[in-house]
């Protein structure tokens, strides 16, 4: 391991991870440029270099796309990639408060500390942390579903039922295109793009920029920029004390990540709403979540960068990748003649543990590269809305064309985003749509999956037995009851506004 | 394996015809192609399909000497990339991958617009049988096992594959080995099934034999479709009654004239016969394949006609 950390640091290894966080940079910033299709578009370019340096600038691009999409989600409200929605629920609010240097570098140093520790699973617990892993079936993942959309409760606003409708449209959306089990059609209306589903990706960009674009449109008179800009010295050092000031909320999130990173399938994106969420449950200031409170952004920050080195694990012991950019590294490995997987992690022990330290060292990398670029990134929010709008509806366009290179994808995400548009005057929240959408990929094949086993083994033992089963239908329902119970305390109390 | 010495000695005569076919194309499209190729892979990057496809383009780039472009068209069990090549020009410039039985399967659905005999075929390059497979720990280490567990308690034992050709698959060997079992779709391919097997939330799993190759830190494969042992799982038992076979290749729009589907269809034989994709195919379990564009018209037409 003495060895793997002496060639992580040497001169090419840092060289080519430190290109691979820049074009991070760049891919996580621009919403519908993806980790996944980073690094896919970057692989033939790894193939003049030698293993190592190849995926380690594979891995430096994925860790700092899982920070800089953090970027639009708090300037522009518009995710850069799935795994920053959470980020944007708070991270958008400050910015709105004119605290957009602190959002970003609050996301920044959050994300940087979540990778490192992400990475450092990766080099010590790695198998340990897949031997739990491993008793995620199908029932459990159904569970964490249902678990990850308790959140409505935290995000829903004013009216809880307005929330869960909005889980549900999302959850709809996405059973749009052909069926997990039996391969039926759905939804599809005889339009063939419809089989293959409703792009994930495209759909996120209309439920946030779209209608983002159009309320900037609307309030053209009032308002000619998204929020004030000023920038304020020792703002840096500040955020970062604010961060570290809370070690235990930077190790529940940290491990929530790392847990759910590695869970094939599961990734960044449900981590960061999982980590979230269980922010909002310990916290004493539940009511300033969804408003602007830093500690929203680093939760959901420290979770999906601590996620991506997570994602890693089941690639070296199993072989099966824990999300799609780690199958696309999987790969560009199986492309060289390497098999990724417990045989790796045997003959080449070597080059399994400098891709770790090189993911631990390019946490380091984004906070310095992040904080070199933040003070420019953030004037994003001096443009004038007049300019700001189209140039954010121009990017929308391109990303949900470049998700799947089909039109197709385009028409859809402006219908929904003006479906949202609508919905969002009639005082839904984006968040419970957008959720719907990242997990019904989650629930639905896993539900179907635990009907399937439980029909030759009972739905009692299947469904309501085991540790994890237990523990997340427990932990869902106190989730559930807490929120009902705030609400019923909250109408008791006599109105104190006007 | 017959698969394999019969195609080499017919990909060696014929990349000789092959290669004087090239040439009178060569004179007749004198400007193909001269400029890049889009090469659609309908299925998620770093998947089978992107492999072969990332495999392949060095050597296609190399023998039609212009740029082969990768572009990720995915969803629908493939249908979707599928259908876009369907709707592209028939010029040369757009291929795609091909799956088979997957192609002529998702063809079966409503409104999808295309029907498998629709494609100019450009030639198969890689082949593997079906396997069943259980967890390393299982407590099946045998076929005879296996069977003997399913009739002790008919249903209860649980096999995961993949989608709707999985359990058509599956059908027909529970059928072979007279068992019952219950079938669990998976979708969005098999890695999502290796954690399931490598957790032991299933009994048994059943796909192309190339993943028990590539997973034999997890899998045991307890029996494999058809005559021959496969190289890379040496002692595993055959069914010469299970007839599961999943072929991979290449194909152009519907369409496409006869010297233009020469001309790729020389180029993808000097792409395939390189020594490291041969090598990498042999090592990950696979039968290399090289065929002329009589032989995977031939060999389209026999498998539309299994699965119609």
């Amino acid at each position: 391991m003495i060895d793997a950390f002496f060639l992580a640091i040497s001169p090419s290894y840092l060289m080519f991870m430190t290109i691979g966080v820049l074009l991070g940079l760049v891919v996580g910033t621009l919403p519908g440029l993806t980790a996944t299709m980073g690094t896919a578009l970057l692989v033939p370019f790894t193939f003049a270099l030698p293993t190592g340096e190849g995926i380690a600038m594979l891995g430096g691009l994925y860790v700092c796309a899982m920070f800089s999409d953090a970027i639009p989600a708090c300037l522009v409200n518009t995710p850069g990639t799935p795994a920053a929605m959470a980020t944007g629920f708070d991270g958008h609010p400050m910015v709105q408060q004119g605290r957009g240097q602190e959002a970003i570098v609050a996301a920044c140093f959050s994300s940087a500390l979540g990778t490192m520790f992400g990475a450092a699973c990766y080099l010590l617990l790695a198998w340990p942390m897949i031997s739990i892993a491993l008793q995620f079936g199908p029932p459990e993942f159904f569970w964490l579903g249902i678990f990850a959309l308790t959140i409505i409760g935290s995000l829903a606003g004013d009216s809880i039922l307005k929330g869960l409708a909005g889980g549900a449209i999302g959850l709809l959306i996405s059973c749009v295109g052909i069926s997990h089990a039996a391969e039926l059609n759905r939804f599809t209306l005889n339009i063939p793009e419809l089989r293959g589903g409703v792009s994930l990706v495209a759909a996120l960009i209309g439920v946030f920029a779209v209608p983002q674009v159009l309320s900037m449109i609307l309030g053209l008179r009032k308002q000619e920029y998204v929020a004030e800009y000023k920038s304020e010295k020792g703002v840096v050092l500040k955020t970062i004390v604010k961060v570290l000031s809370r070690p235990i909320h930077f190790l529940r999130s940290a491990s929530i990540g790392s847990f759910i990173g590695i869970l094939p399938g599961a990734g960044s994106p449900i981590a960061a709403i999982v980590s979230y969420n269980e922010a909002v449950r310990w916290s004493k200031k539940k009511e300033e979540f969804g408003k602007g409170n830093i500690h929203g952004v680093t939760a959901s920050e420290i979770a999906n960068n601590s996620a991506a080195p997570a994602a890693m694990i089941p690639l070296v012991t199993l072989g099966v990748p824990g999300s799609s950019p780690a199958a696309v590294i999987a790969g560009a490995l199986m492309l060289r003649g390497l098999n990724p997987g417990p045989e790796l992690f045997a003959t080449d022990g070597t080059l399994v543990y400098s891709f770790g330290w090189s993911l631990f060292i390019a946490g380091i990398v984004v906070f310095f590269i992040g904080m070199l670029a933040t003070p420019i990134l953030v004037r994003i929010i001096k443009i004038p809305l007049r300019l700001l709008a189209p140039l954010i509806m121009f990017l929308a366009i391109i990303g949900a064309y470049a998700i799947r290179n089909n039109i197709f994808d385009v028409y859809l995400m402006l219908t929904i985003g003006i479906f949202v548009f609508l919905v969002r005057r009639i005082g839904f929240h984006p968040g419970p749509i957008g959720l719907g959408f990242i997990l019904g990929p989650i629930i639905e094949p896993s539900l179907v999956q635990a009907l399937y086993i439980s029909d030759a083994l009972g739905v009692g033992k299947i469904f309501f037995s085991g540790t994890i089963n237990i523990t997340l239908i427990s932990l869902s329902v106190i989730s559930v009851s807490a929120v009902a119970i705030s609400r019923i305390r909250a109408r008791k109390l006599p109105k104190v506004k006007d | 394996m017959k698969f394999k010495i019969e195609n080499i000695i017919k990909g060696a005569l014929a990349s000789f015809i092959g290669a004087s076919m090239a040439f009178t194309a060569n004179i007749a499209f004198a400007d193909y192609p001269d400029k890049d190729i889009t090469f659609i892979v309908p299925y998620s990057p770093g998947g089978g399909s992107d492999q072969m496809a990332r495999r392949l383009q060095p050597g296609l780039e190399k023998a039609l000497g212009v740029n082969v472009k990768i572009v990720y068209k995915t969803g629908g069990g493939g249908a979707v990339g599928f259908s876009e090549l369907h709707r592209s020009k028939p010029d040369g410039y757009t291929i795609s991958n091909v799956v088979v039985p997957n192609v002529i399967i998702t063809s079966k659905g409503d409104g999808i617009g295309y029907k498998p005999k629709d494609f100019s075929y450009i030639g198969m390059t890689e082949a593997a049988v079906g396997a069943l497979m259980v967890p390393n720990d299982s407590p099946y280490q045998t076929l005879d096992q296996f069977v003997a567990a399913a009739k002790e308690k008919p249903g209860m034992l649980t096999v995961a594959g993949v989608g709707s050709t999985g359990a058509n698959r599956w059908g027909g060997l529970a059928e072979i080995l007279g068992i019952e079992t219950t079938y669990v779709p998976v979708s969005g391919g098999v890695g999502k099934m290796m954690p399931m097997l490598a957790g032991s939330h299933v009994d048994g799993g059943m796909t192309a034999s190339n993943h028990a190759t590539k997973h034999k830190a997890i899998v045991k494969a307890l029996v494999v479709a058809g005559n021959n042992e496969v190289a890379t799982l040496p002692g595993v038992p055959t069914e010469p009654a299970w007839t599961y076979v999943t072929t991979w290749g290449i194909m152009a729009p519907p369409g496409t004239p006869a010297d233009i589907v020469a001309k790729l269809n020389s180029a993808l034989r000097e792409a395939a016969t390189d020594a490291s994709v041969r090598d990498a195919l042999v090592k990950g379990g696979y039968n290399p394949i090289i065929q002329t564009v009589d032989e995977v018209n031939a060999f389209m037409d026999a498998q539309i006609a299994i699965y119609e």
